[in-house]
């Protein structure tokens, strides 16, 4: 068992008549990589400043290591943050504004250079110590601003949409970075996006936020493949999310058609709602399909083709399949019952997590 | 090399700048006349330079402008950071009615300034001399350093104090670690700005300055009512060299503190 490092118990915030977060619970194990995933204005960035101690909490704790520190300020916190802006400071060079931290609490200045010397290592800017900010770019400010959240030696690491203002490459070349570092270093790394894609391509676990409250934390996988609701089927991945019947466990009407599933512990003939991702739904001919549709469009985005499908209901199916069709042609859809995934209407996550349970052992 | 064309725009321009400066050029050519009066040029000479540096009464009259004019600056620009990060942390309709007031201030006329800060030493029994100039000159300058500085710390990303605090400093290590070496381009230019306000003030100073002091702008009136006399050309053409020394150096400083001290903000949505 690794320990729990930080921890939220009902934590809610509101700025005037503002509510922001509301009754925000999670754990944070020590050594594992966070990703707070949120559309704007979710609340993910005011999570973020309440553990870095920018803001106080309205309602509820926060416990760090066991103890609460509701009213501890941000400059005895032992977390670090990485900005979405940098933050760096413009008028002292790539070493001074790395030195920062150590310099504030009084280090010895041959340790705060051989520290400095260090973090700059890691993160692959050895030598640009003199450079002023301003000479750096984009992509190296980014990594300024990581050595001087690091070389305090954290025990969180915060980074606010920190990989944001960065072009795609530089982007999808430092999430690996990113989680080699974290892994080096063995702290634990929160971090805030937006970009499903680098969630789940960083995290151990994601927590997903919508409208100030937690929605689903899993890891990757779990998320992905089994989504509470319809809000985190549509935002992680594309999805096909249709309105079906739960007849009885193992079998789910769509559009008055019966199909098997994997999916149970539900009341029968309970109203819910089916995901279908994409890249599980196949092109086969109208035979073997087991819906069968019209194409209406196709795009080629280079790794598939994004295809669409209308059935014969007139519900319009997204496939993305590595096969050409031709737009106008009849074709049939086949799929798999794992590859059907059906969620309840207003389940908490508690409950979708024991009903889970409670089939899976069964088997 | 390429001949510059004729342009309607430049005549114009060339014309309003000949106006502007023709009697400053007219006054510093005078300066070097050997004669005693502005009717004709008597030929080159440095004589008026002489008496000049001759006279002990101008030359104290010179060092005492000099001195008000150096610490007004000084205590204004202090008192005027600390009145502009007090205004930045204020908000809405109080943050309004401060800057206000600091604006009133600074578009009301001098003379009407002048007055009431008379009636106000005179009420309080302070004695009219340094300490009314300087106090007076303190009070007009502070709402010019708060406007100088106010846009720099308005442009600050304040998630650079949160990096600030966040990296273990105290409210005060923020201050003087952070904020006051960003905005130092803005204080630099706001004490320049009231150094040249306060060493060329006529109308404030011609009220609140005694018998026993003054400063040189009154004392040039007062010797010019007494007839023309071209020592006070030769104290001119100085006082214009030294000004343009200071807009050079105000320059200078906004320039190459500008260029380093340049606020690096990569900004985007979702800051809540």
């Amino acid at each position: 068992m690794t320990e729990n490092i930080m921890e939220f118990r009902h934590v809610g915030k509101q700025y005037d008549d503002n509510v922001v977060l509301r009754d925000i619970n999670f754990k944070i194990e020590a050594g594992k990589f966070y990703t707070l995933l949120g559309p704007s204005g979710s609340g993910k960035t005011t999570i973020l400043r309440l553990i870095a101690g920018f803001d106080q909490p309205t309602s509820g704790e926060i416990y760090f290591a066991g103890q609460e520190i509701n009213d501890v300020p941000a400059n005895r916190r032992q977390v670090n943050t990485v900005f979405q802006d940098y933050a760096l400071f413009p008028h002292m060079n790539v070493a001074e504004n790395v030195a920062f931290g150590l310099q504030i609490k009084g280090v010895k200045k041959s340790e705060i250079k051989r520290r400095v010397d260090e973090a700059l290592q890691l993160v692959q800017l050895a030598g640009y110590g003199a450079r002023e900010i301003t000479a750096m770019s984009g992509g190296q400010r980014q990594r300024v601003a990581i050595a001087r959240a690091i070389v305090n030696e954290p025990q969180v690491l915060l980074l606010d949409e920190a990989l944001s203002a960065l072009d795609h490459k530089l982007r999808v070349q430092m999430q690996t970075e990113l989680r080699q570092l974290q892994r080096k270093l063995g702290i634990t790394f929160i971090f805030v996006t937006h970009d499903q894609e680098e969630a789940l391509a960083m995290s151990d676990q994601i927590m997903i936020i919508n409208d100030g409250k937690i929605q689903q934390s899993g890891t990757p996988v779990d998320i992905y493949d089994e989504p509470l609701n319809h809000f985190v089927a549509d935002f992680i991945g594309e999805s096909n999310i249709v309105p079906g019947i739960m007849k009885k466990d193992y079998l789910v009407a769509i559009n008055g058609q019966d199909f098997k599933c994997v999916d149970a512990g539900m009341r029968p003939n309970e109203r819910v709602e089916v995901v279908i991702r994409p890249e599980d739904l196949d092109i086969t001919t109208v035979e073997q399909g087991q819906l069968v549709g019209t194409v209406d469009t196709q795009l080629f985005r280079g790794v598939d083709y994004q295809i669409t499908v209308h059935d014969v209901r007139d519900h319009v199916w997204k496939i993305n399949s590595i096969h050409k069709t031709t737009v106008g042609a009849r074709v049939g859809i086949s799929f798999d019952p794992e590859d059907i995934h059906v969620m309840r209407y207003n389940e908490t996550e508690a409950d979708f997590d024991a009903r889970l349970d409670s089939y899976e052992e069964g088997e | 090399m390429k001949k510059h064309h004729f342009s309607w725009s430049g005549l114009y321009l060339t014309i309003v700048f000949i106006i502007l400066y023709a009697p400053i050029v007219y006054l510093v050519v005078y300066s070097f006349s050997a004669g005693t009066t502005m009717e004709k040029y008597h030929g080159f000479s440095l004589r008026h330079y002489a008496d000049l540096f001759a006279d002990t009464r101008m030359i104290t009259i010179v060092f005492n402008t000099l001195i008000v004019a150096l610490l007004a600056a000084l205590i204004a620009t202090i008192v005027g950071t600390l009145g502009a990060l007090a205004i930045k942390e204020t908000r809405g309709k109080v943050r309004n009615s401060l800057l206000s007031l600091n604006n009133v201030l600074m578009v009301s006329p001098d003379v009407i300034i002048g007055a009431s800060f008379l009636i106000f030493f005179t009420m309080l029994g302070i004695r009219l001399g340094f300490v009314s100039v300087l106090l007076s000159h303190i009070a007009f300058c502070i709402p010019i350093v708060v406007l100088m500085v106010l846009p720099k710390l308005n442009e600050l990303s304040p998630t650079l104090v949160d990096a600030a605090y966040d990296l273990g400093a105290s409210r005060w290590q923020a201050l003087s670690q952070v904020i006051l070496p960003a905005i130092t381009p803005g204080i630099g230019a706001g004490f320049f700005m009231v150094l040249t306000y306060s060493l060329d003030d006529f109308a404030v100073t011609f009220f609140v300055t005694g018998n026993g002091f003054s400063t040189l702008s009154v004392e040039i009136y007062s010797r010019a009512r007494q007839g023309i006399n071209l020592e006070i050309n030769a104290l001119s053409a100085l006082m214009l060299l030294a000004s343009l020394l200071l807009v050079g150096g105000y320059y200078l400083i906004s320039k190459h503190g500008g260029r380093r001290h340049r606020v690096i903000a990569v900004k985007e949505g979702d800051a809540q």
